[in-house]
């Protein structure tokens, strides 16, 4: 695939960060469309974004040809969605503390941790063939 | 995100707008502020009150600028940190590296009490 493809609750791009926008785009509409609050919607672009990047990055590891699956769901005034790579099995699970003094000014390893932080739910779900990561926030 | 700057007071003020996601905009920022540190403009304010929200890699964006500044004996401060950014920067412990202020003039003036 070389764009990104909609088809309902669910957007699929190829692995490459210049489609963050698109996501985002979709997400964000999605979500007002539900009447979701503004701060509550920008809880869960950044979420959504921390996880698509690191499906990008550490899942498929750049490779273009593979593509990142974001699902949409909700139940009642419950959101879940669920942010999927074609990688081996990266678990983001396994970083070191980023409120630790030594890692305090590194750049990057706080994705996840935000993650957590913003949403009410975080499940991680790693296999050989790629890695789910599900979240939940209740809006 | 997309990027205007420029000086008062001797001090690089750059303003990013829209949201600091990632991709193909995550390098403007850092080569803006090389350009700087070429011209031996060292002391810089990221005024976020365009910034809609960022990620961990806007916080990293942040800290490279902190930290590249300061191995070059400049400084950088933040202006009008919104709230959403606010709350970024306290869950990760950063609002203890960075100093704030709630205006450019404020965070421009810092400058010369240091």
């Amino acid at each position: 695939m070389d764009k990104p493809v909609i088809s309902g609750d669910t957007i699929v791009i190829p692995s490459d960060q210049e489609f963050l926008a698109d996501v985002d785009v979709f997400l964000e509409g999605t979500l007002r469309g539900l009447g979701v609050d503004e701060s509550i919607i920008a809880d869960i672009a950044i979420s959504v974004s921390e996880l698509v990047n690191n499906a990008i990055i550490h899942g498929n590891k750049f490779a273009r040809s593979k593509s990142v699956t974001i699902k949409m769901a909700h139940n009642g005034r419950t959101l879940t969605i669920s942010v999927i790579d074609q990688g081996t099995g990266f678990d983001p699970g396994h970083v070191p503390d980023p409120l630790s003094q030594e890692n305090l000014l590194k750049e990057v390893g706080r994705g996840i941790f935000i993650v957590r932080q913003l949403m009410e739910k975080v499940d991680i779900i790693p296999s050989p063939h790629g890695t789910t990561i599900a979240i939940t926030k209740s809006f | 995100m997309r990027l205007s700057d420029r000086i008062v007071d001797n001090i690089v003020i750059l303003q990013p707008k829209g949201k600091i996601m990632g991709g193909p905009d995550t390098s403007l920022l850092h080569d803006k502020l090389h350009e700087y540190i070429e011209q031996n403009k060292k002391h810089v304010v990221i005024d976020l009150a365009d910034v809609d929200w960022m990620n961990s890699t806007g916080l990293g964006i942040l800290i490279a600028g902190y930290t590249t500044l300061r191995n070059h004996q400049g400084e950088l401060k933040l202006a009008n940190v919104t709230d959403k950014i606010q709350s970024l920067l306290t869950i990760t412990k950063l609002v203890s590296v960075f100093e704030a202020y709630d205006s450019v003039d404020e965070a421009v003036k810092s400058f010369s009490k240091t």
